[in-house]
């Protein structure tokens, strides 16, 4: 049936993140043994859930050569949908886990504003995403009032801290969602359609390739993942908070340039995103084991990541052309 | 004689003013092989864009069997089976070849909404094999040589056989351009197959391969159909003549120049190789001199030209500028040892349209009207208004937008540019006299005489031989990206005749 | 008429006329009184209580016009808001000020002093600037001892330690008066708890999503030797108390927070927060608007008058553990504070001079 999946660039330079991931890796743990005891690792897995979630979304937007500012706001959106659809201290609803699919489709809801006000009114999706952000943390605003709802649903809850065969659970369901996305990415239109729309939007349009549906459809897509992203970090937190994405569009984007996707477009993926994602959960868990002075933690963070881009970006070199 | 199978009536299209095709109307018939002649900016190109739906006409018709296309439409010219192997591929460097050869078409591999790369592969082998081509389905494009992505882009043409009942109608643009003689031949090759199940126009500037391979010929000029031949009824010779002819028309041309051979060699150029572009090119430009490049399609002679101004680095040989031998990183580094480039794409990279005359003309030269750290825009004025006098450059005011000017006027600004420092010492002229009338082309050939006769070296790339022969003291003839020959222009008898024989 | 009678009335007349403004109490009447409430947000339940203790205080006063300001941590924004709404009406405008960082007191009273409107701001401010040194129109500066909260919770912490064991401690924002001074608390009491080791600090900024995965590292570094952990604010000490809970760890190892968000009161009654410290949101909320109502209504004499320890003073902070927590637990009633709004009870919740 389904045996291969088309190539990837298979060659010595686009390795190189995940070359970096393992230095750093190696790095880390041999300034401190216990970085790569198991209960680290499963830490580190933990941590990387919800921004893997967050990167397969990002990435087909990415590839198409757009990008989605909103995250933050979306998952607001769905962390406080979640957080009162479920049993809590605000509203009687007791949805148990169709809270995660509200959540979800409150996103996509945001997500299709996205794509639509970008492919009818041809404004960029710099602008439209950055409007969306402040939107959907409005409606989160809104809905949080003055008393965020804290989620009594202990099914939830053991769902949000809890493991099944020692993985924490929400790394289980991030790879599932990182599962769909790289079928997604190579086995469908969508997927294929979006490397194309990244590498030769003219061309696409030229060949007669409906590029503003696939617009659409990528950015409703991150949508939805931001949203469920936003419920399944409240299920963990324990409430809903208008803050809850807070700092993850940027640690998103930098995950999905680390990992050697192109925020020109056309080139990489979500298997990339991934070992970026990876990268700065590494990076991030590592300095607070090897006891980086909380003082000094931001520009520490800040070196490793340009170190890390560096290294990506001198091995996705091309002519020279236009960098913006 | 069957019905035509393609019809193209009194089409008409200008871009920007100038006339790119002008009421051209002609036939294909069911099976024949049309092949499309004429020099650079003939119209070819434009006339199968539009007949392929990429581009629309101003006003005529293309019909397909007897049906009209609408303009501009590629998925309705596609349906009715038209397709078009455009020189530059239009495929998708980072995709696989079988996406690119099914692109659009995807509904036949997809299985519950899911690729079936097998049966991707398969289709697009089989494709490919109508080509007898042996590359694999699932390579990545973008990993292709230029003559593989020929043939790719072919069978992606081809493709469309499946799709419509009827047969095909291929149109090739330069197909065998920047190819080897080995990818001539396979694509030469290929094109005698597909005469038997479909009907092709066939763009080239290379008349060995057109008279080869068509049935009639096309001959066009100045977006004009000048002329329809049978094959077996004309000649290479013939060909020319009709090519070329709309030159023979001149008018008051000025004083052929005074030989310069003898003076120092301010550039120097050995065994200059790019890929795909030029190969070992080897010239001396002397003080006052203006050395002609002659080549009849085909972009060596623009390749050379960008390379000489440091826009992207040959692949090897050297650069002697003034005794030393230099590398050209970019431009700047050009315009610090007095070189400067006028390029053939006016408008987009000559002048900045939005800009007024004045900021055009001293783009290049703010260290002469410098006070300081500052602008001496008094001084700036000065000078402009000196070069619009001394140029007769027709503007009502010194800051109107460049791109109101007319063309000649334009030329003007930009020679002006380069003009103003007192740096410069070569220039490099391409195709300037491209879109510019008869009145401003005498003018701007006399500014060019001026300028060589005051000490600067010019290398000039022309359009027409008549330009070459009237202005250079040394033609070089390339074709194809080598040099073909190599003469004094004093030393020849008639000169257009011999450049004429080795471009073609 | 002889010359003295006349003299006399013709000087009681010119003093009537020069007399200053200052002598006529009553500025403004309650329907022109605008009370202003300017802090960083509402989603928090601490600023949530800020808000709800000025409408009550509003309402009780039967003032009606109550403007809530939000800046959403932009300390530009801020000040801004507050030079936008003094374009009308700053006479009878009170504003009482939650600052998003120290250096927007200045900005603020300036705009005051300059429009005449009056102020009234909490926490804390540059060094050397005071309400008395000639800004007549900054009311009072409600200083939090955040050195002495940080001590009270810390001590809390290192008893119910038995004084040994270690602590992994989570700052607030780093560049903050209130991180540092909590924190400071906390090398007061360790300096002198020899047996008490602090494994490690990190900041999370105040956030519980940032404190989670803190403290979720800190468990797989250093396990068991984890005793106690300390927090500078409720919101990260409950971030933390997840991570715990997720281990079964909730309710075995003490936690310590402050501001006394319900949340953290209910965490605390439960057993599985150890203390907290409240500084009264509500409270906080109204106090400065009462003040300065009962400046523009004329019931006390112009700040002007004041001593400095009336100007500036440290507000009494309760220390709340499983004692007394269930009084906290529930929303208190308005009428709770009624009494300490009365113009003459201004000052009831001083424990003397700041700084």
């Amino acid at each position: 049936m389904f045996v291969f999946s088309p190539p990837a660039e298979s060659d010595l330079r686009s390795w190189a993140p995940v070359f970096a991931l393992i230095i750093l890796s190696v790095g880390f743990g041999l300034a401190e043994p216990k970085f790569v005891s198991l209960a680290n690792l499963l830490t580190i897995a933990d941590r990387s859930a919800i921004p893997l979630i967050l990167s397969v979304g990002m990435t087909f937007v990415v590839l198409q050569g757009s990008i989605d500012l909103s995250i933050e706001g979306v998952m607001a959106t769905g962390s406080l949908v979640f957080a009162m659809s479920v049993l809590n201290s605000r509203t009687e609803l007791d949805l148990g886990p169709f809270g995660l699919l509200a959540a979800a489709l409150a996103g996509a809801c945001l997500g299709f504003v996205n794509g639509t006000a970008i492919t009818w009114f041809r404004v960029p999706s710099f602008l439209v995403t950055l409007g969306i952000w402040s939107v959907g943390a409005g409606i989160a605003m809104l809905l949080s009032g003055d008393q965020p709802p804290l989620i009594r649903d202990p099914l939830l809850s053991a769902m949000g801290l809890g493991r099944s065969l020692g993985v924490p659970n929400l790394f289980l369901l991030s790879g599932i969602v990182l599962l769909i996305g790289y079928v997604l990415q190579n086995f469908t239109r969508f997927g294929r359609y979006s490397l194309i729309i990244g590498g030769g939007e003219h061309l696409a349009r030229l060949h007669g390739l409906p590029v503003d549906r696939y617009k659409v459809l990528a950015f409703t897509f991150a949508g939805l993942l931001s949203g469920l992203a936003g419920a399944l970090e409240s299920a963990r937190v324990g409430l809903g908070h208008v803050d809850i994405g807070s700092g993850q569009m940027l640690a998103t984007i930098t995950a999905v340039l680390v990992g050697g996707t192109s925020l020109n477009g056309g080139r990489g993926g979500v298997l990339q995103s991934a070992v970026g994602v990876f990268t700065l959960a590494v990076v991030t868990n590592g300095m607070i084991f090897v006891g980086i002075s909380p003082y000094a933690q931001q520009a520490v963070y800040g070196v490793l990541i340009l170190m890390a881009a560096l290294v990506t970006a001198y091995s996705l070199r091309a002519s020279p052309g236009i960098v913006k | 004689m069957s019905d035509p199978v393609l019809r193209v009536d009194g089409l008409h299209k200008s871009f920007d003013g100038v006339r790119a095709l002008d009421d051209v109307s002609f036939e294909l018939y069911p099976r024949e092989v049309v092949g499309l002649v004429g020099e650079n900016g003939a119209g070819k190109s434009t006339l199968l864009n539009v007949i392929a739906g990429l581009l629309s006409g101003d006003s005529g018709q293309v019909l397909v069997r007897g049906h009209r296309l609408p303009s501009a439409n590629i998925s309705a010219a596609r349906a009715a089976g038209v397709a078009i192997v455009s020189q530059e591929p239009a495929l998708l460097p980072n995709i696989t070849v079988a996406e690119n050869i099914l692109l659009g078409d995807e509904a036949q591999i997809l299985r519950a909404g899911l690729y079936d790369w097998r049966k991707l592969s398969s289709i697009a082998a089989a494709q490919l094999a109508k080509l007898s081509v042996a590359i694999p389905p699932l390579t990545l494009t973008g990993q292709l040589s230029l003559r593989e992505r020929r043939l790719v882009d072919i069978a992606r043409a081809l493709a469309i056989e499946e799709r419509t009942r009827q047969e095909p109608i291929i149109l090739f643009d330069e197909p065998t351009s920047a190819l080897d003689p080995e990818g001539i031949e396979i694509v030469l090759g290929q094109i005698e197959q597909l005469r038997r199940r479909a009907s092709i126009l066939f763009v080239s500037h290379r008349l060995d391969e057109v008279l080869r391979v068509s049935d009639r010929i096309l001959v066009m000029a100045n977006g004009r159909c000048v002329a329809v031949r049978d094959r077996r009824k004309t000649d290479f010779a013939e060909l020319t003549k009709l090519m070329l002819g709309s030159v023979l028309e001149s008018s008051v041309r000025p004083l052929p120049p005074v030989s310069a051979q003898q003076s120092a060699v301010t550039l120097s150029v050995r065994g200059l190789v790019r890929r795909n572009s030029y190969s070992d090119v080897s010239f001396d430009l002397h003080v006052g001199e203006v050395l002609g490049i002659a080549e009849l399609a085909g972009r060596g002679a623009d390749a050379l030209c960008r390379t000489l101004f440091g826009v992207f680095p040959a692949d090897s040989g050297e650069i002697v500028v003034h005794g030393r031998r230099i590398q050209l990183k970019e431009p700047s580094d050009a315009v610090q040892l007095g070189i400067g480039y006028v390029p053939p794409d006016r408008q987009s990279e000559g002048i900045v349209g939005e800009l007024g005359i004045r900021e055009n003309m001293m783009l290049a030269q703010c260290g002469e009207i410098r006070w300081g750290p500052l602008i001496d825009f008094g001084r700036e004025r000065k000078v402009v208004k000196s070069w619009i006098e001394r140029l007769r450059i027709k503007t009502p005011t010194a800051d109107t937008p460049a791109h109101n000017l007319s063309g000649g006027n334009q030329q003007k600004v930009v020679l002006a540019k380069w003009m103003i420092g007192r740096k410069l010492k070569i220039l490099i002229l391409d195709r300037p006299f491209r879109g510019l009338d008869i009145g401003a082309t005498a003018e701007t050939m006399n500014l060019v005489q001026e300028l060589a006769r005051s000490g600067l070296s010019i290398l000039l790339v022309a359009d027409t031989v008549e330009e070459l022969t009237e202005l250079s003291h040394s033609i070089i003839v390339m074709k194809d990206g080598l040099v073909a020959d190599r003469f004094s222009a004093s030393t020849v008898k008639r000169p257009r005749l011999q450049v004429l024989e080795r471009m073609v | 008429m002889n010359c003295q009678v006349a003299l006399a009335s013709y000087i009681a007349v010119i003093a009537a006329i020069s007399t200053p403004a200052v002598a006529d109490r009553s500025i403004c009447a309650k329907s022109e009184i605008r009370l202003v409430n300017s802090m960083r947000e509402i989603a928090q339940p601490y600023h949530a209580n800020l808000d709800k203790g000025g409408r009550w205080f509003a309402s009780w006063a039967g003032i009606k016009n109550y403007v809530l300001q939000l800046n959403q941590g932009d300390s530009d924004k801020q000040i801004s808001l507050m030079r936008l709404l003094l374009t009308s009406d700053a006479r009878c405008t009170v504003f009482n000020v939650e600052p998003n960082a120290d250096l927007v007191i200045k900005p603020m009273v300036d705009a005051a002093n300059r429009s005449g409107a009056w102020i009234v701001t909490h926490w804390a401010h540059n060094e050397g600037l005071h309400p008395f040194d000639a800004n007549d129109h900054w009311i009072a500066h409600i200083a939090v001892d955040s050195l002495a909260a940080g001590v009270a919770i810390s001590r809390s912490l290192v008893e119910a330690m038995g004084h040994t064991g270690g602590i992994v401690a989570l700052q607030g924002r780093l560049d903050t008066d209130p991180a540092q001074k909590r924190f400071g608390g906390l090398q007061r009491v360790l300096g002198n708890e020899p047996t008490i080791k602090l494994l490690d600090q990190q900041t999370a900024n105040w956030d519980r999503t940032a404190s989670f995965p803190i403290m979720q590292t800190w468990l797989t570094k250093y396990g068991k030797e984890i005793r106690g952990v300390w927090a500078a604010n409720d919101d990260m000490a409950l971030g933390a108390l997840q991570a715990l809970r997720a281990e079964g760890l909730a309710g075995k190892i003490p936690v310590v927070g402050v501001d006394g968000i319900p949340e953290a009161i209910a965490a605390i009654e439960k057993g599985e927060m150890l203390a907290t410290v409240s500084s009264d949101a509500y409270y906080q909320g109204s106090i400065g608007l009462a003040m300065g109502t009962c400046v523009l209504t004329g019931q006390v004499p112009m700040p002007a008058s004041w001593s400095s320890d009336e100007r500036e003073f440290y507000l009494k902070l309760v220390l709340i553990t499983k004692d007394n927590a269930k009084q906290y637990l529930q929303e208190p009633q308005p009428d709770a504070y009624v009494g300490e709004w009365l113009c003459d009870k201004l000052w009831s919740r001083s424990t003397g001079k700041a700084f």
